[in-house]
């Protein structure tokens, strides 16, 4: 089946058809609906990332957990209020505007996360969702789901997890639910989704993406790329006011190269460069608050070559307007791809109707080969 | 968006003409206030002075594509560094073209 050829009911806003050989910038931008969706984005460009385990400690033990895979897991924790609003006002002074508040698991540590928000209001928390935080605390709050409630059992130790993490997220505007989708777990989604949107929850897409030196049954392979990418689609197409997606989404997290191969990562870990962006501004702290150049990323554990991470999207496609900016499809699709980066990301950001219904596949950069 | 609509003949263009008009392309698309072409540092360093963002810098530099149809490579952008190496960079592809 051709993906691509699938009805559609996911609200999409109809375009003239309009093609021509080549397209300047400012013809794309005079197209209505594509300008309107350029300044809303575009108001949030000043937003400068960086990452900070907060505590090396969790009340789960998840089989796979990236943060236990790693060497971070054996840092210091500083659980000092404190020393964290000092450095946070210290990231705020270089230019930080947006904090990912990670670990472990966040809400084991109230008062810290109540410090970095009084210093920087805006980020995400990424939490397993099964303890509630203050109200006081404004961030996003990613609530992780890894399949339903028989996998959850099984992989993390926890029976009922869903609904307990609807009893704690239920009518909190704060949270959006994460599924990651594995090679194990996309019929799951189905009903994961359904009973999230039945609760009136938001829920958006990750793609598993292996640690450095993971070859376990989580690992996509090309048949699990293809079936994840029909399910997300499909999952968008039936809850449309819940999933926030895009259809580009879809295709630029499911294809057969990861994103650096696709895109160029522009975090530190991979780029070299300290001109400007990512490269010059991310930094990624460990809970002892030290930070290292060479494994500065959001996901810092994983393969660069299977990463295709939602995170890692957000930064990387989203920094990549360039190449998108040739013709109207592409750059809709990536405008399409901004909007859902920034209603997942953003407390308060209102997600818009899709631009583009037939997302084409990722652009390459000039000179570079055909891909994917 | 900045405003001119067509194409610049660079041929008529000295190099004071080019730079206040790169001038004006930063000024409109960073809405910069308190400052004009006339009076813009065309050496002040974009992005550790005056703090230019990656998709900001994006931004100008598609819109110099459109103003100067010059193509200009996303691994080039560190060359884009002030109104001067703007300028520079301009008129070393045209002479490359
Ligand atoms: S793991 Fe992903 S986000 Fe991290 S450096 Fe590699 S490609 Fe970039």
């Amino acid at each position: 089946m051709d993906l691509m050829q699938e009805r559609w009911t996911t609200p999409v806003v109809e375009r003239p058809a309009v093609e021509r050989a080549a397209w300047r910038f400012r013809e794309i931008l005079a197209l209505p609906e594509v300008g309107e969706r350029f300044e809303r984005v575009r108001r949030w460009f000043h937003l400068r990332e960086s990452t900070y385990d907060v505590t090396n400690r969790c009340n789960l033990r998840c089989d796979g957990c990236y943060y236990y895979e790693g060497e971070k897991q054996f840092a210091r924790e500083t659980p000092d209020p404190t020393a964290w609003r000092e450095l946070l006002d210290a990231e705020r002074a270089r230019g930080i505007t947006y904090v990912v508040l990670a670990g472990a698991e966040p809400a084991l540590v109230p008062d810290v996360l109540q410090a970095c928000h009084d210093a920087i209001p805006l980020g995400c928390v990424a939490t397993n969702g099964v303890l509630p935080v203050p109200g006081s605390i404004g961030y996003r709050m990613h609530v992780s789901v890894w399949g339903d409630d028989a996998t959850s059992a099984r992989v993390r130790g926890m029976p009922g997890m869903l609904r307990r993490q609807l009893e704690v997220w239920r009518g909190d505007p704060r949270a959006v639910f994460v599924y990651t989708f594995t090679r194990e777990n996309i019929d799951q989604a189905d009903d994961v989704v359904a009973t999230l949107a039945a609760a009136d929850a938001k829920v958006t897409f990750n793609m598993f993406s292996a640690p450095v030196g993971y070859a376990g049954p989580l690992r996509h392979d090309a048949a699990s790329l293809a079936a994840t990418r029909a399910r997300m689609l499909e999952l968008l197409d039936r809850h449309p006011r819940h999933v926030l997606f895009s259809p580009y989404s879809a295709v630029a997290h499911t294809q057969p190269l990861g994103l650096h191969d696709l895109f160029g990562c522009s975090y530190p870990r991979c780029n070299p460069s300290t001109f400007i962006g990512l490269g010059r501004s991310f930094r990624q702290y460990r809970t002892d608050l030290t930070w290292d150049r060479q494994v500065s990323c959001c996901v810092p554990d994983t393969d660069c070559a299977d990463c295709r991470h939602y995170a890692s999207g957000s930064a990387v496609v989203t920094a990549r307007m360039h190449r998108h900016a040739s013709h109207p499809d592409t750059f809709r699709a990536w405008l399409d791809y901004v909007d859902t980066y920034l209603a997942v990301w953003v407390a308060g950001y209102e997600k818009g109707a899709n631009l583009c219904r037939q997302p084409p596949a990722p652009p390459r950069a000039v000179g570079e080969e055909e891909r994917s | 968006m900045a405003s001119n609509a067509g194409a610049m003949d660079l041929r008529t263009l000295d190099d004071r003409g080019l730079e206040l008009r790169i001038a004006e392309i930063l000024i409109s698309e960073l809405k910069l206030e308190d400052v004009t072409a006339d009076t813009f540092d065309v050496g002040l360093d974009l992005v550790d002075e005056l703090g230019i963002d990656s998709m900001d810098l994006t931004t100008v530099a598609l819109v110099l594509q459109d103003v100067f149809r010059v193509a200009i490579d996303e691994d080039d952008y560190p060359r884009l560094k002030s109104v001067r190496a703007i300028r520079e960079y301009i008129r070393s592809k045209i002479a490359g073209a």
